[in-house]
């Protein structure tokens, strides 16, 4: 019974642990980017690149496991948040939120044809058409 | 709306829209994004006319709503909101240009970005204020009402004139946000009986409001805090048939904040004082000016991803010289009941997200007291009698 509980909880423990990779559009040249960053970024405070380009944010929809997982463990927010922040943008008139798109390779695809685009994807990521961003502090 | 306003923003907008369309970049006017939402609900008052004159369950808690924007240059955006709003007796019952304007980045770094908004802006200053018109980013169907009083929502939703946004993010010290605006509202015949007295003949008019605020974050940190002050100015043009003569409101508000978001929990609350002038209107000698306060506090719980309770407590005195409304009652020959003086509120509500874009809300109020009803100046005693009453309200809506 233990050795069935314990196998249980490693199996539900592999498949919850997404490994998460931010990539950009190759016009990004950008290698690495800090917490803070892209907090900044995702709360839409920042909205240029340095090289003064525009940012152009995609995400997945606020209830997708894959949004919840990068929203709580890269920016240590939670996807209400997010979603309170973005609404006061869009439904005020005071700014832009993100893009909405439905599945992760909607999402890779996105950032890989938007010039400024940054999205998240996971970890076997095989598209040479993005870059991936490591993430520090 | 100030048409002049709504003239020249779209004038300027077209121009520099045609400018950079003609430029053939990368920008163009394909790039317009839209969003709305609707919102049906049914709604039961009973005890007071917040809803409806009589009792029973209504459906005018009709919320919809459809923007637009559109990135005209890199700095430089245009974007628009119209709403139709239905609510009885809590406001006018129609259509209206929510906002209209021409957003200008003049400021744009990893740490510090500017905005200056020309046209017809939303406050932006209170915890809720900018979102108060949008049932799936408020709270509640039914917002604290001393503070979000839906009797003054076309006054304090917003404005026609400018408003100034300032961010500043920090690694160590967080994000603030600094904000100011300047700009009055339009207000029809029947906006100005809602607010005074239905036997108000004449148009009552905004003369200034002038709003600034401060928010601050602490780096990775739940909590946010806040401050906010207002100043407005009114004047009441009387009409020749008239039971009101000329005269001028001054109207000040002050306000602190403080919201923390759990990863299950949640706490906001808002204390605020506000100080209300009246000279002349009931005879051209009158002068008259009280202090209100008020608080709330509201805690939210996210049982799971879909499911979110929530309970708050409201308080609200228009004169803290008189909490119980004693002098009021006395003052007005004992036409004006004692319990208009205050309006307190407990309140406990759920809401079910369907999915990403669909959510029910349903909750119940008791409260106590008619401060917050409307006319306001003029109390109408006939017909909210009661010093308790209830309010039941369950609301669909959807977003895009």
């Amino acid at each position: 019974m233990c050795k069935q509980l314990l196998f249980i909880v490693a199996l539900s423990g592999c498949f919850s642990a997404h490994s998460i990779n931010i990539i950009t559009n190759p016009s990004v040249k950008l290698y690495s980017l800090t917490t803070a960053q892209l907090r900044r970024i995702y709360s839409m405070r920042q909205t240029q690149w340095p090289d003064h380009q525009a940012i152009v944010v995609f995400v997945l929809p606020s209830k997708h496991p894959f949004h919840r997982d990068f929203s709580k463990k890269v920016l240590h927010m939670f996807p209400y948040q997010l979603d309170r922040i973005w609404n006061k943008l869009t439904y005020s008139g005071v700014g832009s939120a993100p893009i909405v798109v439905n599945s992760p390779e909607e999402l890779i695809k996105a950032v890989s044809h938007t010039v400024g685009a940054i999205g998240y994807a996971e970890n076997d990521i095989k598209n040479s058409q993005v870059h991936i961003v490591s993430i520090k502090g | 709306m100030n048409k002049k306003i709504v003239i020249i923003v779209l004038m300027v907008y077209l121009i520099l829209a045609g400018e950079k369309y003609s430029w053939a970049d990368n920008i163009t006017l394909q790039n317009w994004q839209w969003h709305g939402f609707a919102a049906q609900g049914l709604i039961a008052v009973d005890g007071s006319d917040f809803v409806r004159d009589d009792k029973g369950v209504s459906t005018q808690l009709t919320e919809l709503g459809l923007n637009a924007s559109t990135q005209i240059t890199s700095n430089l955006r245009f974007a628009a909101q119209v709403v139709y709003l239905d609510g009885g007796n809590r406001y006018f019952k129609g259509g209206r240009v929510d906002y209209l304007l021409l957003d200008w980045n003049f400021l744009n770094t990893q740490q510090w970005k500017g905005n200056l908004y020309l046209g017809r802006f939303k406050n932006i200053h209170w915890l809720y204020s900018s979102t108060r018109d949008v049932p799936f980013a408020r709270p509640s169907i039914i917002l604290p009402q001393s503070v979000y009083f839906d009797g003054f929502r076309d006054i304090a939703v917003g404005g026609d004139g400018g408003a100034l946004k300032l961010t500043y993010s920090d690694d160590k010290l967080g994000d603030f946000d600094v904000n100011f605006s300047y700009g009055t509202s339009p207000l029809s015949k029947e906006q100005s009986q809602l607010i005074l007295s239905d036997f108000a003949q004449g148009r009552i008019k905004q003369d200034l409001d002038a709003q600034a605020s401060l928010y601050w974050s602490p780096a990775l940190s739940q909590w946010r805090f806040g401050l906010s002050l207002l100043n407005s100015d009114f004047s009441y043009k009387g009409a020749q048939q008239d039971l009101f003569t000329s005269g001028k409101f001054s109207f000040q508000f002050y306000t602190l904040n403080a919201l923390y978001e759990g990863e299950q929990w949640e706490f906001s609350s808002e204390i605020y004082q506000e100080r209300f002038v009246t000279t002349g209107f009931y005879h051209p000698a009158f002068l008259k000016e009280s202090i209100g306060q008020g608080m709330y506090v509201q805690t939210r719980y996210q049982l799971n991803k879909d499911l979110t309770f929530l309970v708050r407590y409201e308080r609200f005195y228009s004169n803290k010289e008189d909490k119980k409304g004693e002098k009021l009652q006395q003052s007005s020959d004992g036409l004006i009941p004692s319990y208009f003086a205050f309006q307190n509120d407990l309140v406990i509500g759920a809401s079910y997200d369907f999915d990403n874009t669909l959510k029910l809300r349903l909750e119940q109020h008791w409260m106590e007291g008619g401060a917050r009803l409307t006319p306001i100046v003029l109390p109408n005693p006939q017909v909210n009698d009661q010093r308790y009453w209830q309010i039941t309200a369950l609301q669909l809506m959807y977003w895009f």
